[in-house]
Order: structure tokens, then C-alpha cells, then sequence
């Protein structure tokens, strides 16, 4: 059989919620979240019978509590999806929601069914990071990795030793512009069509749960100039510059194009090519340029063929590492135009769905764009690309 | 005292968003007390001024509102009453009164003043995982005192209204399940119960646009649900109990009254009901078997026994009901013994693969606990016992059903007579809800440890129980039938004495209630208590004659009045109560009248018995003191 085409059909997310007793989401459970955004999809594409379904995969990080249970199969149940749709669950931390999505694609190019729902959720107010860890001491003992590597703020801090001329003015003003291109996306239709309001249990009784928590939009250079280095003293990173803890969920519909026909959906982008690359773990913020490169490598494409670029932003040096590695400017329309991850959080494995989201929205609002890429780093020293292709576009 | 319940108000686009919260989980029931109607004039200031096009009212996860807090009614005064009712309707009104829609979420249990809250709502959704919905007042001896009279009826119709507030509360207390909810027209929809707020709340935006239509309430009909109606209640209660007439007369006048003039009627009918000796009383025995039964004050504190097989020596009616009761809660393995074969290939054909059994002791060398509900003669439970020893471990619990002989007596010839516990269970089991947990005299911790626990654990409700004969429920019955049996020997019509039994409100006249029973065991059980003290058990020839098949003997023609045999039973059982006290049978009045509530099926508004003997100065007279005063006096 030839490999089928795999293309995304719609993605939403909850708005992003700060971890912690604070967040919104403190008391909501994570497959909860899960379940309300799956809930969602489906009700958005009638025209997909849940039973045509394939598989349900979903990733976290943290695969234990409300997080655990093989969540694909546990959310699916608990979505009310038939029993004789399988689910399962995926780990590959920040990149565990477009780790669910190649697998899919991977299920769908085989012929192994013909749609896939995938998604992620972390709860990281739930489940600190690393907490339930138990690292291997050979780790320290043989000097695997450094021990920074751990920490991924200390990971950020190193990319600043690695590449001395990317400041921290230049990591502030990135932040900036990030918060001031978010607080603009709230304004047009981005996130009314991609997040999702999803009333919650709170101290204060039930509220809807209908923007991100991280929103600042008056942040100011001479705001960011004096906040507090967590991670090293006279350090670079600060919580301005950085996207915080965060609680939220996502999923996607991917599907084999000829289905799509069959189905009569409307399809935004088809998956062209993804790369994952392995890097040094207390660098792991350079994780994106390798893989950015390989799916250059297996295509053809140049990085001036590419039209818009979705990249998370963990840490607004690590964006500007891939810029200086990539050769993109940093303050370039194509990149994250609808502000990123320091504006909005970043809930690890959920992160991948909320790219392919806006990177839909970005190639409707521009048919000129043919080709797009979502990327992000992962923790241990990774990187993760996925490149598509607008159905929109304009021939 | 219950955690305090507040309405916390947020904004969910144009919606109102109200969350009736007491800040605990779901298994902390969310009532409204003084300070919640405080807070709720609060929450209605701000839906009174705030830009909202709609409300949603629902509860925190699992619990919408469990009405108001009984704990304010003890001792209330007849003023308290009616204030507490017109602060409710005050602010319900407020509710019903706002210019914007409103909608009751019902996400949880919603009882009494929850579905009172509801209705004062302009439309109802409800999850369909909601299994609690009730008007439990007339239960307690009360009827819904903050509208739900007045707008039951005018929302679903009268029939609905008897139904929801008089015919269900007298069914023990009979719940609503959401699709019945749904069906009958009091919610407007009937939501999942995954997205239920955020569905709830699409639902206001839609009437914020587009008003409900309902039907109107139909009447035509009403004369005659009225009057069957009143005849059911007579049925039930026969008379004794004011709380289900009035709740009728109320919904009635629904049809022609303002709610205002309905406010008015129900404030002065909860001054005169709420501080009455009914509704007194029912919440005492509210109070015992929903709160102090379940946590039980004397509840065993030694570490029980884990019971992972049970052997249970007998297959006839009584083994079998308690097999099917261990198979169901319990779900541990089986076994069964009975002399006769096809006893016991009935009782594993009925019961299903985890129970084997044979005429012989197969099956009992691992089991943690032995019940036996063998034919009560001491000499045959001897013999089990005896024979039951010689098979079981040695940490084996061995339990007895038997509700007359001495426990004591049967363990006595045991090597250890310490693992020997009696655990009476009240017939029909599945039902009756009482658990005599028994201590004999050579009784080790343990072995009451383990017979309270699985008890609660097959959900029983266990007293403890000295060994004395008849033990509690037994003892009170049978000292009320020998004096039934009295006025018939006296030469009082059987009827007669059923009438007057009934009039105090008993369940079920006594000649039917002795049909159900079986009139030799009855005799027998009777002949037990001679033997033990038959200055107060005479033996009864009548009772003899009906066990005997044949009509009750009649010695004089000396009939007594009605009247009379009241006076005569309360005594009767006043005395008996009051020697189950000195004797330390049982540790307090609560005790007994927990007893006759949920072994016996004796109505709430009696409050037990001993509620309403101190009420009507019985035991003053008796006792110089009541049975409240004589607790009060105990040593702790």
C-alpha cells in the first residue's frame, strides 16, 4: 500500500491557567481538562463519526494521578467516545503533543485508521516538574550529563554562557514583543477560535476559565530590566523572559486527506515532513535547530520557503539561539506572530497542539503562505519539527 | 455545627455565575443556615445591580443543597419558626422577582430548601447523574415551608405536588432520580453530566434570548387527587401525624391563593408544626439514624477481623436471606451447611457460583466468620456450636442470629466461648436497616469488633446489645403484644385493637403485622421472655390458640376502649424501656428507640418511643424523671 497524506483538521486548547493554589485550574482535574477539550473537537467537526475515530493519543508528562491511567484510553472513556475506539498515552516532555501527533500520522500514512484524535495535557500545578522522578544517580556519578540539565531554567542560563552575544536586553525585548503580539491575537479571532472557556471549580466557586493567566500586556523593558534571576545569581533568565508554570490541555483531529475528502472536511494543512534530533541535555534549547535542519534536508526547502513559523518559547534565549542558528530575525512577521509561550505558558505536552492551532489560523489569514513549521525543545537535550503545508493556499 | 455555606458570585460573560459552596467536599452536606440566607441577600444585591442578562444557580461538585439546617430546629420557638420561614421567602421572592432569567443547575443532591431555591428560579437543568431529589420534610414531620408548597403545584400540577411532597416523603422517605425529575416537569433539561455548568449556562444565554414556554398547571382534576390523596395519607399515618395534612391543605390552596397569601400560610403553619411534638420528635429520630447510627458513640474501637470466607450454618428462609445479603455486600465466597440436601442445592442454585455447601461442614475449615440461623432451640445451636468447633481455625469468629435464646448460655460448653458474638438481623434483611450486635458475657473485643464492622460493611446500622434475653426490638414487641393480647383476651374486638394501635401511628395494625411475623413464632418468642421474667410475660392462651391454628381464646367480657389499650401499650413500654436502661442492656434511650425506628419500622414522628413518651409527661409520671433527664443523669 503507498503511504498515505496525513493532513490536520482542526485543534483547540483551554486557555492556559498558572499552576499552583492560585491557578484557575488548582482544583480541576487534568483529565478533566483533557476530556473538555476532546469533548470540544468533536462537537466542532459533526461531520466526523466518532466511531471512524482510530485511535485517541495523548501525551504528559507526568504519566501518574490525574495524568495517569494510559490517558488516551481514560480520556476517551471518559469523553463519552465508543468503547472500540483505543486510546493511548505518549512522554516525550515538551514535545508530547506532536509526539502524539507523528505517532497518528504514523497510524494514518500505514492505513492503520483513518483518523486520529491526539492532544496533551499537563497539569503542572499537579504535578510539579521532576517531581515524581527518580534520577538515576549514574547520571551524576559518570558524568552523563551535567547536572543543569535538569533544571531547564539552568539549561536557559547555559544558552546564554554558550552564545555570549544574545543578551538579556535582547531576551527582554523579545518577551515584549511576545506579550504585545498575544495581547493583539486576544483581540482578533486567534484564540476565539482555538481557546476553548471551560468553567471550573475554584475557592470562589465556579468561573470560567477563558484567558490565559500569563497575559501581561503592559510589560515594559524597564518592568522586565529589574525582576529577580531564579536560576543563577547576576543570571539572565528571569520569570519575564521566560514562559511560566502552567496548567492546560489541547487535541487535534488528523486525518488521512483522502478520509477528509470522503468526510467533506475542510483540512487546513497536510503534514509534509517532522524530524526529532537528540543534543547535548544542558543545551537542550538548541534541540529545534537540528531538527529545524533535518526537515529542510528531507524536503528540499529552504528556510526563505517557509512562511510562518510556531515555535514555543520556553525561554526567549532559547528562540533567539534557534534565530542565530537558523538565520532568522528575531523580530521577523513570520515568527510567532500571534505571541508565544512568555505570553501565554506552556503546560509541557500540551504545548504541541497550540501550534499546529495558530499555525492553521496563520495560513488562513495568509493563502500567500505555502509552507509552515512548529518546533520546540525537549528536556534531556531534543528538538522536535514538524513541517506543513497550507491547504489554503493560494496556487 | 455544619460548615457555613455562602453564594459566591462570578461573572461568566454576560451570565451570572452563582456557586452555592460551604468550601468542603460533596460528602459535607451544603445546608442553609443563617448565614447562608445572610449571604445569599448579598449575592441577590449584586444580581440585582450588576449588568447580567442571566443567572445560573448550582452547587459545588456533586452537591447542589440540602435544604435548611436542622440542627437550628430543636427546641425552636413558634416566633424563630415563622421568621425563619419568611426570611426564606423574603429571598426567594427577591429571586423569583429578577428582571433577568434565572436558572437552578442542579449538579448534586438537591433537598428540601434546594429544590425550594429551584423553583423560585425562572428554569431548571439538571445532571443526569443526580440521584438525590426530594422534599424530605413531610418525612420529618414539617412540609416544605419556603414556598415549595405554593410553587410545586403551580409549575408541575397537583397531582406532582402530592406526589413530590406528600407521597414520596411517606414511601421512607422516597428520592427522585433526574430522568424522574425531568419526566415529571420540574427541570427543564436533563443535561450530561460532564460539560453540566457549561451546558447550564448556553442554556440561560438561550432563555436570555428566547423565553421558556411552558404549559400552564392543570387543575381539572383536583377535587379527586385531593381526596385520594387524603386517603393515603389516613392510610400511612391514620390521623397521628399533622404534618402530611397540612402540606395537602397548602398545596390545595395553591390553586387560588397569591404566593404572597402562600407565603403567609405556609409562616403560620410552620409556627404551629416546627415547635410540635411531631416534628420534634422526627428530628430526633432523624437525628439518630442519619447522624449518631452512622457514627455510632459506642461503636467497637478493638481492631475487627478481616472476613475474606464466610460459612453459614442453615438453609432455610433466614440462612438464605442472609447469604444472599453476604454474597451482595460483602462479595466474599460462601459456604453452607443444612441437614437437608435440597435446602441447601436451592439456596447455591439461587444464590450463584460464590457460594458451595453440602450437608457437612465442606468448605468451613478457612472461613474468618460463622453465622448460624439454625432452628432456635438451645440444645441444636449447642450442637452446631459444639460440632462448629471441632472444623473452623482457631481465630474463627462464631456468630448466632437468634433473636430470644442466651448467647451466653450457647457458648458455654465451648473451649472458647470469647469468639462467640450474636449479630440479630431483623426480617425482611434486605430491608430493615438494624443490626443487633450482641455481647455475651465471655465476648472478646474482637469478636464485636468484627460483628460491628461487617455489619456496616453488609450497611446495617448496628447497636450494641448486652445478652439479655429478647435483646432490645424483640423484648419492647413482645411485652406491646402481651398486652394486645390482653385486650383480646379481655374480650376487646380484634379490630378494635388494631384501631388503636394504629391511631398512635403505628405501621402496620397488629393482627397483620402478627400474620407476617407467623403467630407460633410469635408464641415462641413470647414463651422465651416467660421464662425469663414471667411476672411480665404472662403466657398469652390467645396467642397460643392462633399459633395453634385457631381463633384466639377469650377469658372475660371486659372490653377495653381504645383509649385505654393506648394508654395500657405506652405504659407497658415505658416500663420495658426503662428496665432495658437499669439493666444496662442496652447504654442509652437512644439506643432502643434507634432500635424500634429501623428494626421495627415505628414512625419518626414518635421520635423512636421514648421522644414521645417524655413528650406526653409519661415518663415524668413513671419515672420522676424522662428518659432525655435520665440520660443527661448517666455516668459518662
Amino acid at each position: 500500500m503507498e503511504r498515505r497524506e496525513v493532513v490536520f483538521v482542526d485543534g483547540v486548547r483551554t486557555a492556559f491557567g498558572r499552576a499552583g493554589p492560585q491557578g484557575i485550574f488548582w482544583k480541576t482535574r487534568a483529565d478533566d481538562m483533557a476530556v473538555k477539550v476532546v469533548r470540544e473537537l468533536i462537537r466542532r467537526n459533526p461531520e466526523i463519526p466518532v466511531e471512524r475515530i482510530g485511535d485517541v493519543i495523548f501525551a504528559a508528562t507526568a504519566q501518574v494521578g490525574d495524568q495517569g491511567l494510559t490517558l488516551g484510553r481514560d480520556v476517551a472513556l471518559l469523553a463519552g467516545i465508543p468503547q472500540s475506539v483505543p486510546g493511548f498515552a505518549v512522554d516525550r516532555m515538551c514535545a508530547g503533543a506532536l509526539t502524539a501527533v507523528t505517532a497518528g500520522a504514523g497510524e494514518i500514512a500505514y492505513g492503520a485508521c483513518d483518523v486520529v484524535l491526539a492532544g496533551g495535557v499537563e497539569h503542572m500545578g499537579h504535578h510539579p516538574m521532576a517531581e515524581e522522578v527518580d534520577f538515576n544517580p549514574r547520571f551524576v556519578a559518570e558524568r552523563l550529563v551535567d547536572t543543569s540539565a535538569v533544571t531547564m531554567g539552568a539549561t536557559a542560563e547555559n544558552l546564554h554562557d554558550r552564545f555570549p552575544h544574545i543578551t538579556k536586553q535582547e531576551a527582554d525585548a523579545y518577551a515584549v514583543r511576545s506579550q504585545q503580539r498575544a495581547a493583539a491575537a486576544w483581540r482578533n479571532g486567534v484564540m476565539r477560535e482555538t481557546v476553548l472557556p471551560m468553567t471550573v471549580f475554584t475557592d470562589d466557586g465556579w468561573r470560567p476559565a477563558d484567558c490565559d493567566e500569563f497575559l501581561r500586556p503592559d510589560t515594559s523593558m524597564e518592568g522586565l530590566a529589574n525582576l529577580r534571576t531564579p536560576f543563577r545569581a547576576g543570571g539572565r533568565v528571569t520569570a519575564g523572559n521566560s514562559a511560566g508554570l502552567t496548567d492546560g490541555a489541547t487535541a487535534a483531529f488528523l486525518a488521512a486527506e483522502e478520509t477528509a475528502l470522503e468526510l467533506g472536511l475542510a483540512p487546513k494543512m497536510r503534514l509534509v515532513a517532522f524530524a526529532f534530533a537528540g543534543v547535548e541535555p544542558e543545551l537542550m534549547g538548541i534541540g529545534p535547530i537540528p531538527a529545524t535542519k533535518r526537515v529542510l534536508e528531507q524536503t528540499g526547502l529552504t528556510i526563505d520557503d517557509i512562511g510562518l513559523f510556531e515555535l514555543n518559547e520556553p525561554f526567549a534565549v532559547q528562540v533567539l539561539t534557534w534565530c542565530d542558528g537558523i538565520g532568522v530575525d528575531p523580530e521577523d512577521e513570520r515568527l510567532n506572530p500571534y505571541g508565544g509561550a512568555i505570553a501565554c505558558g506552556h503546560p509541557l505536552a500540551a504545548t504541541g497542539v497550540r501550534l499546529l492551532a495558530q499555525l492553521a489560523y496563520g495560513f488562513k489569514e495568509r493563502p500567500n503562505v505555502r509552507y509552515g513549521l512548529t518546533a520546540l525543545c525537549v528536556g534531556m537535550g531534543m528538538g522536535a519539527a514538524l513541517l506543513w503545508e497550507n491547504l489554503g493556499a493560494a496556487d | 455545627m455544619a460548615p457555613l455555606t455562602e453564594f459566591k458570585v462570578a461573572r461568566a460573560g454576560d451570565v451570572a455565575l452563582v456557586t452555592i459552596d460551604n468550601g468542603e467536599d460533596w460528602t459535607k452536606p451544603t445546608f442553609f443556615g443563617e448565614a447562608a440566607l445572610r449571604s445569599l441577600e448579598r449575592a441577590l444585591d449584586e444580581l440585582e445591580h450588576g449588568d447580567y442578562s442571566a443567572a445560573v444557580i448550582t452547587g459545588k461538585p456533586f452537591f447542589f443543597a440540602a435544604g435548611a439546617d436542622i440542627t437550628e430546629f430543636p427546641n425552636i420557638t413558634r416566633e424563630r419558626a415563622v421568621e425563619g420561614a419568611r426570611a426564606g421567602h423574603e429571598l426567594f421572592g427577591r429571586l423569583r422577582a429578577l428582571p433577568i432569567p434565572t436558572v437552578a443547575a442542579i449538579n448534586g443532591a438537591c433537598l428540601g430548601g434546594g429544590v425550594e431555591l429551584a423553583l423560585h428560579c425562572t428554569a431548571r437543568t439538571i445532571s443526569s447523574a443526580v440521584r438525590h431529589f426530594a422534599f424530605p420534610e413531610v418525612f420529618l414531620g414539617l412540609f416544605p415551608a419556603w414556598g415549595g408548597t405554593q410553587l410545586l403545584p403551580r409549575l408541575a400540577g397537583p397531582e406532582t405536588a402530592i406526589k413530590v411532597i406528600v407521597t414520596n416523603p411517606l414511601r421512607q422517605n422516597r428520592m427522585l432520580r433526574a430522568p424522574d425529575v425531568a419526566e415529571l416537569g420540574l427541570a427543564d433539561r436533563l443535561l450530561d453530566p460532564v460539560e453540566f455548568v457549561d451546558d447550564s449556562l448556553a442554556f440561560a444565554r438561550e432563555l436570555a434570548e428566547r423565553p421558556l414556554q411552558r404549559a400552564e398547571a392543570d387543575w381539572s382534576d383536583a377535587e379527586t387527587v385531593f381526596r385520594r390523596a387524603r386517603t393515603g395519607v389516613d392510610d400511612a399515618v391514620h390521623g397521628a401525624a399533622p404534618a402530611p395534612y397540612v402540606a395537602l391543605e397548602l398545596i390545595a390552596g395553591a390553586q387560588h391563593w397569591t404566593v404572597a397569601d402562600g407565603y403567609a400560610r405556609e409562616e403560620e403553619a410552620v409556627g404551629e408544626l416546627l415547635p410540635g411534638p411531631q416534628a420534634q420528635a422526627s428530628i430526633y429520630a432523624f437525628t439518630l439514624v442519619e447522624q449518631r447510627a452512622k457514627k455510632h458513640p459506642h461503636r467497637p474501637t478493638a481492631e475487627p477481623r478481616k472476613v475474606r470466607k464466610v460459612g453459614i450454618v442453615g438453609a432455610g428462609l433466614m440462612a438464605r436471606q442472609l447469604a444472599e445479603l453476604f454474597v451482595k455486600r460483602l462479595e466474599v465466597p460462601i459456604a453452607i451447611r443444612d441437614v437437608k440436601r435440597e435446602l441447601v442445592d436451592e439456596a447455591v442454585a439461587e444464590l450463584g457460583p460464590s457460594v458451595t455447601g453440602g450437608t457437612g461442614y465442606d468448605g468451613f475449615q478457612d472461613c474468618d466468620l460463622v453465622l448460624e440461623a439454625v432452628f432456635e432451640e438451645l440444645t441444636i445451636k449447642q450442637q452446631v456450636f459444639a460440632e462448629l468447633e471441632t472444623v473452623v481455625s482457631e481465630e474463627c469468629i462464631i456468630a448466632t442470629n437468634t433473636s430470644a435464646l442466651s448467647i451466653t448460655d450457647m457458648a458455654a460448653d465451648l473451649r472458647r466461648p470469647d469468639r462467640v458474638v450474636g449479630m440479630h438481623f431483623f426480617n425482611p434483611v434486605a430491608v430493615m436497616p438494624l443490626l443487633e450486635v450482641v455481647r455475651a458475657e465471655e465476648t472478646s473485643d474482637e469478636a464485636l469488633a468484627t460483628a460491628w464492622a461487617v455489619g456496616e460493611k453488609l450497611r446495617k446500622r448496628p447497636i450494641l446489645v448486652e445478652d439479655a434475653p429478647g435483646f432490645v426490638v424483640n423484648r419492647v414487641l413482645t411485652r406491646m403484644t402481651r398486652v394486645i393480647m390482653d385486650a383480646v383476651e379481655q374480650g376487646t374486638p380484634v379490630e378494635d385493637v388494631d384501631e388503636a394501635v394504629m391511631s398512635l401511628g403505628m405501621p402496620m395494625a397488629p393482627s397483620v403485622l402478627l400474620q407476617m411475623v407467623g403467630p407460633r413464632v410469635a408464641n415462641h418468642v413470647l414463651e422465651r421472655m416467660h421464662e425469663a421474667f414471667p411476672d411480665r410475660f404472662p403466657l398469652s392462651p390467645a396467642l397460643a390458640a392462633l399459633a395453634d391454628g385457631e381463633e384466639p381464646v377469650v377469658l372475660e367480657d371486659e372490653p377495653r376502649t381504645q383509649q385505654q389499650i393506648v394508654e395500657e401499650v405506652l405504659e407497658a413500654v415505658a416500663d420495658e424501656v426503662h428496665r432495658l436502661l437499669e439493666e444496662g442492656v442496652v447504654a442509652e434511650a437512644a439506643d432502643v428507640d434507634t432500635g424500634l425506628l429501623l428494626g421495627a419500622g415505628w414512625p419518626f414522628f414518635l421520635g423512636g418511643i421514648t421522644k414521645h413518651l417524655d413528650q406526653i409527661g409519661m415518663s415524668e409520671r413513671l419515672f420522676g424523671q424522662t428518659f432525655a433527664e435520665m440520660k443527661e443523669a448517666a455516668p459518662a
